[in-house]
């Protein structure tokens, strides 16, 4: 891994310290293809799981001979297969993300980096689903699904990184139909600000009804938190156009950032109570913090 | 609670428009936000596009209300009807003589008065009541007693400055039933203190304060002005004047004598401090003009640097004298220049040819309708006869009068005199114990001297006083002096001209311009002008006859225009001048103004606060 691969998104010193993280899987895998991680199928490797009988048709290699010898009896001998965990990563890239000093997308791209460099090099299959769709970016996105191995590292980085924010966003409909499309369930990171007027609870539910085990980043703006324009404003949502009037002064601020807190609790609730790990920072704060203590603290790495 | 103005709750129609600006939604500021979703719940309860909200509770609009609600109480003026221990009652006394246009103040000495009269009405307390009084030749009511501190300003706007003398006297006589008995009252007497005398106040302890207006005399001006025949020469005019120096520092005059317009003659003074100094011109008078005497260089007062005098040339006057034969009346009056005496035993018709009839101890057959000297003649309606008296000893003479000047009653005796008490319409010019002997004055519109006694039972046409007399008798009897006189106005008295039929349009045009029409009535006998405020020459248009009248203010008090230090009043009251009074300044007004201020700043800073 040269240090020039990983473009302006992640740092080679946050590189070298990804390197030696190795995600976690809460379930044992249930894809299909071969991989590293441990699951329920039995199969082909080096860890001895159990014994069963033997049934006709039973490839003979796997006969536990020694068994044969001492009960006379026919048994075959199952071993763990490992296979790989796939990590789907939805990224929001709708025009609400385009806000914030930084910009709370580049900060998300960030972070969907960090994840899918950890799960390349832990040699597992990585998709990143940007929503909305994006006529213009179609190479892009196609290069971002079903990334596998760390030689694929600066490909991913180099499609992230052409990746555009815009334009108004389903964010319940986007993962619902990432829920449904993908094959086996696994690792499902979210990194979006939750800010749909739609909500996002029938999103989350779609995802952990299918199985996955689900990770929310939540990404605000320092100005979303804390806003600093204050007077009679008429404020436009930047995705549906609504208008929305506000007279807002420094002794409200309180009150507001009571508003977001109480935003904030609700989704975590939300989230607790459906065994998905949430996580919320603004585009401001340090990157490493999240990735390094939050995202291990929330067990989706070690 | 009643309420003096009522009509102030008119302003109640401003508290909807202080709900409505809460109705109102306040211009909005347009700002592009990620997503409007967190101010939604911000402001869950803050929606719709309407130009208008719900009203909510609002401690800002409760307030605001409040407030409108008690300034429109307190604009309706409430009041409780009780009793007040009253206020005090100023009368405040305008001088607005000539003296007051005096340039040592500025801008004259009357604007200061007002200005201070003004500063005066800032300081009344509610319940205080102010009259205004405006003295010149005549006190003026400006305003009656009141409160209303617009009403007294504008009173006190309107008054204007005269051409006329002061005359005091009227306005304390009118100040003074407004005082009387009341325990809170002053007279506020704005004035330079020039003013005839006021002793008939010495006793009346009148509460006066006295606002002395003035700060010096550098004035010199006019204060006498006469044209008349010369004494030695009848064909040339005489015209006599004085002129004062109320300075005390010495000063040059220039007189210029100036005969409709044209200029004369010129004649330079040195004054010395105070000084009346007379001047005589004499100058040749062709045909009737106005004579002006103006004096040169700049002073305080300019009114009084100028005079003027209409001067007709004199007419003879013919005498008629009705006598049974007296040589000594003949002679006297035939000395008489201009006089044409025509003599007769009788007198049988109203003798309207004559200017005026001498009846010498006769009773006419027809009583003459013009001026009248008789001598123990006389009509019942005039006086009452009482009886005789023998002898009477002269004891008094009144020398001011026209028609004792130069007169002396020294060595005279009268042999036997009829006794009469003074008729309202005469004075009496010569008095003995028990009757007066002279009789002079005004019956029915013609001039009347009666001697009570016959002057061939006396020893007076012996004296040098009898041709005197008797010249001064034609003269003040004579109508075209009574015309002279009539032409020669004081500023502020009215002009008065008999008319013997009523002209179809009078028309009068005063100095400074503007022609007035007056109005007559058909049964008019007499024309009166009282609009004479203004110095100058008027003229009137009767029909198609002109006339002109001269207008002067001759004043030797108002030239005088040293600042009195004290108004007195008969030998021992008198007022002093006062410079500073203190006074109670209300000032609620100004922190008013700085309560609105602040509330004004308390709105701003909410919006800036928002904002």
């Amino acid at each position: 891994m040269t240090l020039g691969m990983s473009g302006s998104l992640l740092s080679p010193e946050l590189l070298r310290r990804l390197e030696q993280l190795q995600l976690l899987a809460q379930r044992r895998a249930k894809s299909h293809l071969r991989g590293e991680r441990r699951s329920r199928a039995r199969g082909l490797s080096v860890e001895f799981a159990d014994h069963r009988t033997y049934v006709p048709g039973d490839d003979l290699r796997y006969l536990d001979w020694n068994l044969y010898g001492r009960l006379d009896r026919l048994f075959l001998k199952l071993y763990e297969e490992e296979r790989e965990l796939p990590v789907r990563i939805f990224l929001d890239a709708s025009e609400s993300m385009t806000f914030g000093e930084p910009v709370k997308f580049d900060f998300a791209r960030r972070v969907a980096a960090a994840v899918g460099y950890v799960a390349l090099c832990g040699f597992d299959r990585v998709s990143v689903l940007p929503f909305p769709e994006h006529a213009n970016e179609l190479a892009a996105r196609r290069g971002l699904r079903a990334v596998r191995g760390r030689r694929s590292a600066l490909a991913f980085f180099q499609h992230l990184e052409q990746l555009t924010a815009g334009g108004p966003a389903d964010f319940n409909a986007a993962l619902r139909r990432g829920a449904l499309e993908a094959r086996q369930p696994g690792v499902a990171v979210v990194v979006s600000d939750f800010l749909d007027p739609a909500g996002y609870e029938v999103g989350l539910g779609a995802l952990v009804g299918r199985g996955f085990q689900v990770h929310a980043v939540q990404v605000l703006a320092p100005e979303e938190l804390a806003p600093t324009t204050y007077g009679d404003l008429r404020l436009v949502d930047s995705e549906t156009g609504a208008h929305q009037d506000v007279t807002f002064g420094r002794y409200r601020l309180a009150a507001y950032q009571q508003t977001v807190r109480n935003f904030v609790a609700r989704l975590r609730e939300f989230c607790a109570a459906r065994r998905v790990r949430f996580y919320q920072a603004g585009s401001g704060d340090s990157l490493d913090d999240l990735l390094l203590k939050q995202l291990r603290a929330g067990a989706l790495w070690s | 609670m009643n309420f003096l103005a009522p009509a102030a709750f008119a302003f109640a129609a401003a508290l909807p428009v202080v709900i409505l600006f809460y109705l109102l939604k306040r211009k909005r500021v347009l700002k592009l936000v990620s997503s409007t979703l967190l101010w939604q719940k911000f402001l869950a309860d803050t929606q719709a596009s309407a130009p208008f909200q719900k009203l909510r509770h609002h401690w800002l609009l409760v307030l605001q209300l409040l407030l409108l609600c008690l300034a429109i109480l307190a604009l309706a003026r409430p009041y409780l009807a009780g009793v007040s221990p009253g206020g005090r009652l100023l009368v405040v006394i305008l001088d607005a003589s000539a003296s007051m246009q005096s340039r040592d103040e500025d801008p004259t000495r009357f604007e200061k008065a007002r200005r201070d009269a003004l500063a005066l009405v800032d300081s009344l307390r509610d319940t205080d009541q102010m009259v205004v009084l405006q003295a010149a030749a005549q006190t003026e009511v400006k305003q009656s007693p009141t409160s209303n501190k617009a009403a007294l300003r504008r009173a006190l706007q309107a008054c204007a400055v005269t051409d006329a003398p002061t005359r005091l006297l009227e306005a304390f006589k009118l100040a003074q039933p407004l005082v009387r008995d009341r325990a809170q009252a002053e007279i506020h007497l704005f004035s330079d203190g020039a003013t005839t005398s006021l002793d008939e106040f010495e006793h009346e302890g009148l509460p006066v304060v006295y606002h002395r207006l003035g700060r010096r005399a550098d004035n010199r001006g006019l204060v006498s002005l006469d044209v008349r025949a010369h004494p030695d020469d009848p064909t040339r005019r005489a015209v006599f004047a004085a002129v004062a120096n109320a300075a005390s520092n010495p000063a040059p005059a220039r007189v210029e004598l100036l005969f409709d317009g044209q200029l004369l003659e010129t004649r330079t003074l040195e004054l010395g401090p105070r000084e009346t100094r007379p001047v005589i011109f004499t100058v040749a008078q062709d045909r009737d003009g106005v004579f002006t005497l103006r004096l040169a260089g700049e002073d305080d007062l300019p009114v009084d640097n100028e005079a003027s005098m209409v001067s007709r040339l004199p007419p003879p006057v013919r005498v008629l004298l009705v006598t049974r034969g007296n040589r000594f009346l003949e002679k006297a009056l035939a000395a008489v220049p201009r006089a044409e005496v025509s003599v007769a035993a009788d007198c049988t018709d109203p003798a309207r040819d004559f200017d005026l009839v001498v009846l010498d101890d006769v009773v006419p057959t027809v009583w003459p309708e013009v001026n009248l000297l008789a001598i123990r003649s006389t009509r019942t309606n005039w006086l009452e006869i009482t009886g005789r008296v023998e002898a009477p000893a002269i004891v008094d003479w009144r020398g001011t009068h026209p028609l004792l000047r130069f007169v002396g009653f020294d060595n005279v005796a009268v042999a036997e005199a009829l006794t009469v008490k003074t008729p309202p319409w005469a004075v009496s010019l010569v008095e003995a114990r028990e009757t007066p002997l002279i009789l002079a004055g005004e019956f029915e519109r013609r001039r009347v001297v009666w001697l009570g006694f016959d002057t061939l039972q006396s020893t007076w046409p012996l004296r040098v006083s009898f041709p005197i007399f008797l010249a001064n008798a034609v003269e003040w009897l004579d109508p075209a002096t009574t015309a002279a006189a009539q032409l020669r106005v004081r500023a502020g008295d009215p002009f008065r001209l008999p008319l013997t039929e009523v002209p179809s349009e009078v028309r009068v045009r005063p100095p400074d311009g503007a022609a007035l029409t007056l109005a007559l009535e058909p049964t008019a006998r007499e024309l009166v002008f009282g609009n004479t405020h203004r110095c100058g020459v008027y003229r009137l248009a009767l029909g198609t006859n002109e006339l002109a009248f001269a207008v002067n203010l001759l004043d030797a008090a108002e030239t005088d225009t040293t600042p009195r230090a004290e108004i007195r009043f008969g030998r021992y009251a008198r007022a002093e001048a006062t410079t500073l009074r203190p006074a109670n300044l209300e000032w609620w007004r100004w922190l008013a103004a700085a309560g609105l201020a602040v509330l004004l700043f308390e709105w701003w800073f909410y919006h800036k606060r928002t904002a």
